[in-house]
């Protein structure tokens, strides 16, 4: 009789644990991430492309991936890019953590490793970044990660140009549109003035 | 000060009646107030000025909404937003006195009008800025249009009598500022059509500019084709026939910063407008980073605070007319304060939801109460000075944006309180700065505490500015007339007194 509520215990616990948000210093770094890009280099939105391979580390036991499933990759800001930002700012709770903000690519996981071409999307603005890999469990939900940079997120970081979205075209419609209005200003004024000798 | 004098006193009261379709005063203005209608030259003043001065609020508070697009675009900081929100507004202040002077002196027509022409290039460029100084270059020229809130306060308390200015003046207002909250839809649902039309987004927001940037060019030209400064024509007009006194500058200003009153309501209207002109700026991102939802609904969120403003700045002007029926002007001081303390205590409490629906609630219930209360201060700014009033308008204006621009720089630039803090601490100050009111006093009317002077009337108080020899001239003979139409702020007990015939004319002229 007794283990009626305490099973309804446990099963409360287990539930609120599993929906519980993953704190990133919880994870476990067993994943080793390289980009293509080297330490300081410049690439462009929507030209340049950047190939991440991630693998086991290691020093990591081989039992260690049994859980993971998938592997997402993502493009993260580095400290530079989120100062004064908070846009983008980094909280050890994952699902409020801002630091990575753009997909790069979710796969099956492979005990091999794996890899990916990225072309930089015209969506990711102007900023310095680096790479990171979380392998998710069954239930899609943060066991480990991996990163091309170290804790402190100060080595091997790179650059990204982002588009301007300007265009030729806007620039003449803006004159265009401006030039009418200080004319039409221009013509009442004329008009007025004309009104007032007669 | 902006009245056909000579020649109203010469045509006959029919007369003057049959040329207007809605019933007038001896001054010409209006007696009624018809929304729904265009009847010239009244209404359709009306309509003129609130819908270029609501253009010009959308176009001031078109980034907003798009800011995490244009943020993350341009590169843009914390510190370089809260600057350009700062200078959006600040642009204004200074802008809206010239405006006053020049109401005064030209007219509201052509001061408006060229205002809103000569902004809209800033609002064309928004599309081809690529950097933090550009974007808070292209803020402080668009803002500067906002200083139409003038020309449409002065226009109003030409064209209608003193008890409907409350309502006429609340109701262009409000409308105008309703700008403020239609841009936060209009804004984000422009992006998505151009987006989703084929643009990235980057450039997509560039586009939509022109949206507002048309709106503006287009309501001003209704202005000068179709506006008319007095209800007997234009300024220039009017001047060169010889029936309207061309007034000195030095004389205006002298007049203007001499009232002490000016000067509390310049202040107090910092901490009703200018804490809606903030949290125009802030209120999006604010929705967007605290609680999490997207562009589109935080642009939604947003826009129901200056939505309010259909309702809540009319409202205040037409609460401030009906309590001045009964209370007079001391009526409409108190009502003023106590609204605006409301507004304070609404904001300190908003700062402190954590729950997404409960901060809307609050915000709602805070934006009807803060637009009220700029309601309530321009039924009081219309008495403040007859010889003075575009002036006068123009400090209390410029003194609410100056308001936008010491709360953003105190309480929303950098990463000194977060936004929540903030808030709370801007409800705080209201309250602080709200307490003034209480130190207005009219001779004539009395103030909050202080009853009416026995011997002291609305003639003496408006002829006091003028000198003997402009008396003499028959300079002033407008303010005399106002004062007789304004025999209603004594409130109903002083109605009976004998202290001012309205039939009888003033022996002094």
């Amino acid at each position: 009789m007794a283990t009626a509520p305490l099973l309804r215990l446990v099963l409360v616990v287990s539930c609120i644990g599993s929906s519980m948000a993953v704190l990133f210093s919880s994870l476990p770094n067993t994943l080793t991430v390289t980009a293509s890009p080297a330490a300081g280099q410049v690439l462009h939105a929507g030209v340049d492309q950047i190939k991440v391979s991630w693998k086991l580390n290691q020093s990591t036991p081989a039992s260690a991936d049994s859980g993971y499933k998938k592997v997402k990759v993502l493009l993260c800001y580095a400290p530079v890019s989120q100062a004064d930002r908070g846009w983008r700012k980094t909280d050890d709770h994952l699902k409020k953590d801002k630091t990575c903000q753009f997909k790069v690519t979710t796969q099956p996981y492979s005990s091999g490793g794996g890899s990916f071409v990225y072309t930089v999307e015209r969506s990711v603005p102007t900023g310095t970044y680096f790479v990171r890999a979380y392998a998710l469990d069954s239930s899609d939900t943060e066991v480990a990660y991996g990163q091309t940079t170290n804790a402190a997120k100060t080595a091997n970081l790179f650059d990204v140009v982002g588009i301007t979205g300007r265009h030729a075209s806007l620039d003449v419609a803006a004159g265009c549109f401006s030039a009418f209005s200080i004319l039409a200003l221009v013509f009442f004024f004329v008009v007025e003035k004309r009104k007032a000798k007669k | 000060m902006g009245d056909s004098s000579k020649s109203s006193l010469q045509v006959e009261p029919s007369d003057a009646q049959a040329r207007f379709k809605m019933p007038v005063d001896s001054e010409q203005k209006a007696t009624e107030f018809w929304l729904f209608s265009f009847a010239a030259p009244h209404m359709q003043a009306f309509h003129l000025s609130w819908f270029s001065f609501f253009c010009c609020f959308v176009s001031t508070f078109a980034a907003p909404p798009l800011l995490p697009l244009i943020r993350d675009n341009l590169n843009l900081t914390t510190t370089d937003i809260g600057n350009a929100g700062i200078a959006s507004v600040s642009g204004a202040v200074f802008a809206r006195l010239a405006m006053g002077t020049a109401c005064d002196l030209v007219g509201p027509r052509l001061a408006s009008a060229s205002l809103i022409l000569l902004t809209t290039p800033a609002v064309y460029c928004t599309s081809v800025i690529n950097s933090a100084s550009s974007y808070l270059l292209v803020r402080f020229f668009t803002g500067f249009s906002l200083a139409s809130f003038v020309s449409t306060q002065f226009w109003m308390s030409s064209m209608f009598s003193p008890p409907k200015v409350g309502v006429a003046n609340g109701i262009a207002g409000g409308w105008g500022n309703l700008g403020g909250g239609a841009t936060q839809l209009i804004m984000p649902l422009v992006y998505e059509l151009i987006h989703h039309i084929g643009s990235t987004r980057f450039t997509a927001w560039r586009i939509a500019f022109f949206i507002p940037g048309l709106m503006q060019t287009l309501s001003a030209i209704a202005v000068l084709a179709l506006g008319q400064d007095l209800p007997n024509g234009n300024y220039r007009k009017l001047e060169k026939a010889g029936d309207k006194h061309k007034d000195s500058f030095g004389k205006v200003f002298y007049h203007a910063v001499t009232n002490y009153r000016a000067w509390i309501l310049a202040l107090t209207y910092g901490y009703c407008f200018g804490v809606e002109l903030t949290i125009d700026n802030i209120v999006a991102e604010y929705f967007y980073d605290k609680f999490n939802v997207n562009l589109r609904t935080a642009g939604m969120i947003a826009a129901s605070f200056g939505m309010a403003n259909i309702v809540s700045r009319p409202g205040g002007g037409f609460l401030s007319d009906w309590i001045s029926t009964r209370y007079g002007m001391r009526g409409r001081l108190w009502s003023l304060w106590v609204v605006q303390s409301i507004g304070g205590v609404l904001c300190v409490v908003l700062g402190l939801m954590h729950n997404l629906s409960a901060a809307i609630a609050v915000m709602l219930l805070f934006s009807f109460f803060v637009q009220a209360a700029c309601g309530f201060t321009f039924g009081v700014v219309p008495f403040v000075s007859r010889r003075s009033l575009g002036l006068i308008s123009g400090m209390t204006g410029g003194g609410g944006n100056v308001g936008a621009v010491i709360t953003q720089l105190i309480f929303f630039t950098g990463s000194r309180y977060s936004k929540e803090t903030g808030i709370t601490l801007m409800g705080v100050m209201i309250l602080c700065c709200t307490l003034p009111i209480s130190l207005i006093y009219f001779p004539q009317w009395g103030g909050m505490f202080c009853g009416p002077r026995a011997d002291a009337t609305a003639e003496d108080y408006y002829a006091a500015e003028w000198s003997d020899e402009e008396k003499e001239k028959g300079y002033h003979s407008s303010s005399v007339k106002f004062a007789e139409n304004s025999v209603r702020e004594g409130g109903r007990r002083r109605r009976p007194s004998p202290t001012v015939p309205v039939e009888a004319t003033p022996t002094h002229v």
